[in-house]
């Protein structure tokens, strides 16, 4: 089918391209300073962890989008599309949590800031499992699909108000982390973009898979069923 | 014989704003006369307030409470609206109630603001009840260093989404198997961002300090909107959770 082969070779071409990044990371883009000629090499996890985090933002758009479509078409596929989507991202919330908890500690020398991208993403933690919680509490297939939808979209409306508020309310800790989106070398740049890239084509492949795996697992069920009927 | 037109027999058209009242005004009459969820709503404000006291015991009498005055209120008003949003949702299942509302001709949104606003009363209610008794143990002697009236607007700003947010997700909550529990998992962090707004505006209120009516209102409009937008999706989501 050319949907797997469209699968495999995004897994193939993904990895390879994160891998390429990897290297051009640190073999290729630039070396950036603190203001006093240091420098921050601290600062090449921002390869890793900004592709993860929008990642992770683009899937669970998808996990409201089709929560959204299950609600208008009551049909059981999007469902299934719905729980995938939220899985992958989980995956790509704990990098991000993972890859930006490193960079706490060798920026600031704590193991946690409550700092607004920080904040934000562990309250995305929190959603993500409040999901998979509610699914595995109700027994009924429709209600725990339709109850799952409109969870899955009150958490997606709720992640970016967690975002702007963190950055609007003025707290203790002032908001360290300048944004290193503006004033890229192309080097940098560069390496950025293929980074993304490849992580998103990863998301892709680790969606599709997972989605495979879940038609098996539905057919075996089907053909159960029916050899007991 | 009495012709068909007779309107002594013809039914009168119910609005929304009546199928509104009627159910509001059920809730509160059977709260006035059970007044079980106001009790147990605010029995477990005091219950807090106590479990304050043994958190504070330590911090010396140095310590200015009016530094977290703000977020400790909220802290209660947070988990007693739990309490009773769980409680309500819990009676109407029990009783059977909310299959007769589906059943009777009612529009699935009124059902939601009606019940959102029954919420809401007794909510602020025990608000109300709660934040004398909060200065007197906690901050007697100091005055507030913002101005009165911040108070109040935080504390419907921050009721509303409460209220109305969390008649959703406890409509959910309570048909899952674990109940209250559930509830906790969704609503702690959808409720995030209104808490951080309301917090720092109540915060702005009772400490003062410069700017401090800046910092309130800002507080404020971000608590409004974020009212206005989670309402909204709560009122167009919940008729597809009330009749699954």
């Amino acid at each position: 089918m050319t949907k797997d082969r469209i699968t495999t070779a995004m897994l193939w071409l993904g990895g390879a391209i994160t891998t390429a990044a990897f290297f051009m990371a640190f073999f290729w883009a630039g070396p950036v300073a603190y203001g006093d000629g240091r420098i921050d090499f601290a600062q090449k996890i921002f390869y890793f962890h900004v592709p993860v985090a929008e990642a992770s933002f683009l899937v669970f758009f998808f996990v409201a989008l089709y929560g959204v479509r299950f609600l208008m078409t009551r049909d059981r596929v999007y469902d299934t599309k719905s729980r995938i989507a939220m899985e992958v991202t989980l995956v790509f919330v704990l990098l991000t949590m993972a890859t930006g908890d490193l960079w706490t500690r060798v920026e600031w020398g704590k193991w946690w800031v409550w700092e607004p991208r920080l904040t934000t993403y562990f309250i995305m933690t929190l959603l993500v499992i409040a999901y998979f919680v509610l699914r595995s509490s109700l027994e009924d297939e429709e209600r725990r699909a339709t109850y799952a939808a409109v969870f899955g979209i009150i958490a997606f409306i709720d992640a970016p108000l967690s975002f702007f508020i963190t950055r609007i309310i003025p707290g203790v800790h002032p908001v360290v982390f300048a944004s290193s989106g503006g004033g890229l070398e192309p080097p940098m740049l560069v390496t950025f973009i293929i980074a993304q890239v490849g992580m998103l084509m990863l998301g892709y492949a680790i969606y599709q898979l997972r989605m495979r795996e879940e038609h098996v697992k539905e057919d075996i069920e089907a053909l159960k069923a029916s050899l007991e009927g | 014989m009495a012709p068909a037109t007779d309107t002594a027999v013809r039914p009168r058209r119910s609005s929304s704003w009546r199928q509104f009242k009627a159910i509001l005004r059920k809730d509160i009459v059977m709260e006035l006369r059970t007044k079980e969820m106001l009790t147990s709503m605010g029995l477990y404000t005091l219950l807090t307030l106590l479990i304050y006291q043994v958190a504070l015991s330590q911090s010396g009498s140095g310590f200015d409470v009016r530094l977290i005055a703000a977020g400790l209120l909220w802290l209660a008003f947070l988990f007693t609206s739990m309490l009773g949003l769980n409680r309500s949702l819990v009676h109407e299942k029990d009783q059977g109630c909310l299959e007769a509302l589906l059943l009777s001709p009612v529009d699935r949104p009124v059902i939601f603001f009606a019940k959102a606003t029954g919420n809401l009363v007794f909510l602020l209610i025990v608000e109300v009840l709660t934040i004398p008794l909060f200065f007197l143990m906690f901050l007697s002697g100091r005055a507030i260093g913002g101005d009165f009236w911040m108070i109040p607007l935080a504390l419907i700003a921050g009721s509303i989404g409460i209220a109305g947010v969390g008649t959703l997700l406890a409509t959910m909550s309570v048909n899952t198997s674990g109940k209250d529990f559930i509830l906790a998992v969704m609503m702690v962090p959808i409720m995030y961002p209104l808490l951080l707004g309301v917090v720092s505006a109540t915060s702005a209120a009772i400490l003062g300090g410069p700017d401090y009516v800046g910092v309130f209102w800002r507080g404020l409009a971000f608590a409004g909107g974020y009212d206005a937008i989670m309402l909204l999706a709560a009122f167009g989501l919940y008729e597809f959770i009330v009749g699954a």
